[in-house]
């Protein structure tokens, strides 16, 4: 199997990366009628799976899924989730040739064996949907002519697809039609009743490609939302232990401030996540990341680069066929990493101090969102589809690294993004060496150490503007309007 | 009970959502207290800070002993969302179970023997290898119950420990409890004057903080206090007549009153006149090899109003849920709902827009910022939380319903910052604002203090009275029967 988009000619490679537009509710008068009666077999019964499938459901739509022989015989997890909730389940064999859509949400590495095998006992002219473009676009998977291929990506984890729902909203969700498998001309009619049937339409919907959700999806995931954040955790709590500051602190304030200032960051973006800092240390908080983007950018180009020519995804998968070698040799060194093996200590930090304490990282995620978004919109990619995969999912991994640190993060986010993490740390940590050398604890670990907030008005002004008038805070601001109602959940 | 606790002029902030001011109150040993008082008053907060709640602002606090046993509606909501949190992480695509009851109650158990005898007598002992969030209301009391009395604690503070519990359990929690009467000390918010154990020695009455000058007033939107409360009066039991008055001054009448209008643009398909609301048929809700509930028959007519009632984990509220569609299990039972057979392609918003809705579970996952208003409103959505416009109708009738519950100055306050019977008080409204075809109001008064649950009654009681709406009524309390309802179903363990 080719690379798809490299066999794509240039003018049609820059056409569908910039495929992205916040489609209007008014698209959404049919709701699910394009899906009604219709049979929807979902395969793999995790968390999406199994929450897509009761919003599916509830929405009116007739659901059930299909597993493995070994999962039903052994009654496994999958077999058990399925069960409880009342769903028909069956084998391949039973379910897949009555289906008129196939909802396929296993892990990325499976798509390949799990499509090989459903593909034969699909029906003629039936769907087959995807939540993830990988395994089309970079894995060059051909799809029978006569199938219609579609793509419904909800932007949050299962449980709040499923939460959301529940309450009466939903959660932003992109969609997509493979143009080379649309042969009745249907599929976007089944992903806009799709996404009403999950209840993203009511959150905001994105109709974009799903080369431009692949190209997107690998850059975020492996450099601001994972790789930042691992290179980031190990940087500054090594920097503060080696400054002496008490190990229990360093590893409270790093597991837990990634979650806390990226929180601010989801309600107001980097604006307002710099102005929870004090006066002096925005201004401070705005400097380091000057740096740290101009030394990073190279890395974030390249990054790009080998996502854009498929580079990062033939490595990749070359370790998959070689049994996960490098990825699980990093992720056992992750392990071994003294961030990692020191527990955080029982001492009480405020929520406001995680940010005074934590200039250094407010300034590094502020760098690594802002340079993500940039390379990703230099690329081609459009600022709609850049904002989801920068700023957007960056507290969702935070969030991860607050419950069990690195190795819970890199063992639950995706294969794509654990591989592409690892190579951005490699590279990374040398990268910051010298920079991280001229660090102090006053903006990492103890805060500025000033009795006087006095700051030059000018460049007070100056900062203000600059944050402001960042790209990603415009198409920011229009997307998170379109959640006004987004809820602080106590 | 060597414990004398000293509160002098004692100012206590909550996360800057409410104040206690200038509290003076002593416990002196051989002492036992009930707080009871108004909703909103701050009866929970002054239990709160003798468990050691609350930013200290002026006055002192002596004499608190280092190990407090706390049991609250606070507190057990607290645990349950630091579950769910647990539950919301998965990038990682898979489901997390949650801790298992014997870890929540065994774990840092300073007396397993006692715990061991008390979840036996509290009946969890088939409970133990379930999830703690996957319990029902009543069950996580008990868990909540188990863990305090068998922390061997110096001082007991329990707020509304009788609620939701059902009445064997209520018997025997109050038998427990008058037997280590006098090995702890025990403080307990009550909101039934009815429900206050023998063994009592005092009673503390708060009551709102309502006509403030308007310094204090100014002082407080300064600090965005969304309420304050102080302690007005403490009565020794003995003192007959002190305690009588306090006894009148807790059942003031309810007034006269009218339930607001339904909002006429928000019209509701007709339903057929000669078909049931609801049939189930042979229901049955099974988890694993745990039935829950066992092959139930159940009919209910329009304008038949019904009392649904049986101990806790009788699956009171699994059969709700398969009425109001919140179960996954309703798909695999024969279950007729307006005018729907279920599982043929009905939307659950088809269902619940017949439907208004009060549980304990609901007030859980109303955990959205939102004001008190909206939360009225959303009630014509059926949403928790508001993502629709709402029409200027809805906001006048939702003015009426927070008139009606004396909360009109609350109006715009976040809801999340408000008490539990304050909260409950608005969702009761939320539930009542369509004048849905079918109100289910399972346990409607947990929280509430007499005051309220008597208006509550009498709002059921209209509305019983009225035509349009068909009531479902749950409830453990037999005091709290109400006219009109004629039909009974008693659920038992299975």
């Amino acid at each position: 199997m080719a690379n798809y988009f490299n066999t794509l000619p240039l003018r049609e490679q820059l056409a569908q990366l910039a495929k992205c537009r916040f489609m209007d509710s008014s698209e959404f008068a049919d709701g699910v009628e394009a899906l009604k009666g219709k049979k929807m077999v979902v395969i793999g019964c995790g968390a999406q799976g199994l929450n897509q499938g009761l919003n599916l459901r509830d929405s009116g739509l007739d659901v059930s899924y299909a597993l493995r022989p070994e999962a039903i015989a052994q009654k496994r997890q999958s077999w058990k989730n399925a069960t409880e909730n009342g769903f028909v389940v069956g084998t391949y064999e039973d379910l897949i040739p009555t289906a008129d859509v196939v909802l396929n949400l296993t892990p990325d590495k499976q798509h390949t064996p799990v499509v090989k095998a459903v593909m034969p006992l699909m029906k003629q002219g039936a769907c087959l949907s995807y939540s993830h473009g990988f395994n089309i676009v970079e894995e060059g998977m051909q799809i029978r002519e006569d199938l219609t291929v579609i793509m419904v990506a909800p932007k949050c984890p299962g449980s709040e697809v499923r939460a959301e729902y529940v309450r009466g909203f939903g959660v932003p969700t992109l969609i997509a039609v493979h143009e080379d498998n649309d042969p009745q001309g249907e599929g976007l009619a089944l992903a806009k009743a799709y996404a009403v049937g999950t209840g993203g339409h009511k959150a905001g919907v994105l109709m974009s490609s799903f080369i431009a959700e692949v190209k997107s999806d690998l850059m975020g995931e492996q450099t601001i939302l994972c790789g930042m954040l691992q290179t980031g955790s190990i940087l500054c709590f090594d920097k503060m232990v080696e400054e002496g500051i008490d190990a229990g602190y360093a590893s409270r304030l790093i597991q837990f401030g990634w979650e806390t200032i990226t929180e601010a960051l989801k309600y107001g973006g980097v604006t307002n996540m710099l102005d929870r800092l004090s006066n002096p240390a925005k201004i401070k908080a705005f400097d380091l990341s000057e740096e740290l983007k101009v030394i990073m950018r190279p890395l974030y180009n390249k990054h790009q680069d080998d996502i854009i020519n498929g580079t990062f995804s033939r490595v990749m998968m070359e370790d998959w066929a070689n049994d996960d070698k490098n990825l699980l040799q990093w992720r056992a060194d992750t392990a071994e990493t003294n961030f990692e093996k020191t527990p955080a200590g029982d001492v009480e930090i405020s929520e406001q101090e995680f940010f005074d304490n934590g200039i250094l990282m407010v300034a590094m995620v502020k760098a690594g969102v802002e340079l993500a978004f940039e390379t990703m919109t230099a690329a081609g990619i459009i600022a709609e589809s850049a904002y989801y995969e920068s700023l957007h999912e960056t507290p969702l991994i935070a969030n991860t690294i607050a419950r069990k640190k690195l190795y819970e993060m890199n063992a639950t986010i995706s294969d794509t993004a654990e591989y592409g993490c690892y190579l951005y740390n490699h590279a990374c940590l040398p990268l910051l060496g010298d920079f991280m050398k001229d660090i102090k604890t006053d903006v990492i670990g103890k805060g500025l150490a000033t009795d006087d907030n006095g700051v030059d008005n000018a460049r007070l002004i100056e900062v203000n503007a600059a944050l402001r008038s960042h790209p990603v805070e415009a198409i920011g601001t229009v997307l998170r309007g379109h959640m006004a109602d987004m809820k602080k959940i106590v | 009970m060597g414990i004398a606790i000293h509160l002098d002029d004692l100012s206590v902030n909550f996360d800057d959502r409410f104040q206690l001011n200038n509290l003076n109150w002593s416990i002196e040993a051989n002492q036992h207290w009930v707080v009871t008082g108004t909703n909103g008053s701050g009866k929970s907060a002054l239990a709160a800070v003798l468990a050691g709640v609350g930013k200290i602002e002026q006055g002192s606090l002596s004499g608190l002993p280092s190990n407090v046993g706390l049991v609250s509606f606070e507190a057990q909501a607290e645990l349950i969302a630091k579950e769910l949190k647990k539950d919301d992480a998965d990038i990682m695509d898979v489901i997390s179970l949650g801790t298992p009851v014997h870890e929540m109650i065994f774990d840092q158990c300073l007396d397993p023997e006692l715990a061991q005898e008390l979840v036996e007598k509290f009946g969890l002992t088939p409970l133990l290898d379930r999830a703690f969030r996957k319990l029902s209301t009543g069950e996580t009391r008990k868990v909540m119950l188990v863990r305090a009395l068998s922390s061997r604690p110096d001082l007991l503070i329990l707020d509304e420990p009788f609620d939701g519990l059902d009445a064997a359990t209520l018997t025997m929690l109050q038998e427990h409890l008058e037997k280590i009467a006098n090995t702890v000390p025990m403080v307990i918010v009550l909101n039934r004057f009815d429900e206050m154990p023998d063994f009592i020695t005092h009673v503390a009455y708060m009551d709102k903080v309502a006509l403030e000058s308007k310094e204090a007033h100014q002082k407080r939107s300064e600090k965005k206090v969304s309420g304050s409360g102080k302690l007005a009066l403490t009565v020794d039991k003995n003192n007959e007549q002190a305690f009588h008055e306090l006894y009148q001054l807790l059942h003031l009448k309810t007034t006269d009153l009218s339930v607001p209008e339904a909002d006429p643009s928000t019209k509701l398909p007709d339903l057929d006149p000669s078909q049931p609301l609801v049939k189930l048929k042979q229901a049955s809700i099974k988890y694993g090899d745990t039935v829950i509930v066992d092959k139930l028959d159940w009919t209910i007519e329009q304008g038949q109003h019904w009392q649904l009632s049986g101990p806790n984990g009788s699956g009171k509220t699994c059969v709700l849920s398969l009425i109001t569609g919140d179960h996954p299990q309703c798909y695999t039972n024969d279950i007729f709902v307006f005018g729907f057979q279920r599982g043929n392609g009905e939307s659950i918003w088809q269902i619940k827009q017949f439907i208004g809705y009060v549980s304990t579970a609901l007030q859980w996952e109303y955990r959205v910022s939102t004001s008190c208003k909206n939360v009225i409103i959303s009630g014509f959505y059926d949403s928790i939380g508001m993502y629709n416009k709402s029409t200027d109708n809805q906001k006048q009738i939702a003015d009426q319903w927070l008139e009606l519950l004396g909360m009109k100055d609350r109006a715009d306050q976040p809801f999340n910052k408000l008490s539990y019977g304050d909260q409950r008080l608005l969702l009761i409204a939320r539930a009542m604002v369509k004048h849905p075809p079918l109100l289910i109001l399972d346990e409607p008064c947990l929280g509430l203090d007499d005051m309220n649950r008597q208006l509550v009654l009498a709002l059921i009681e209209k509305i019983c009275e009225g035509k349009e709406t068909t009531v479902l009524y749950v409830n453990h309390h037999m005091e709290d029967q109400i006219k009109g309802i004629e039909n009974y179903l008693g659920l038992k363990k299975s």
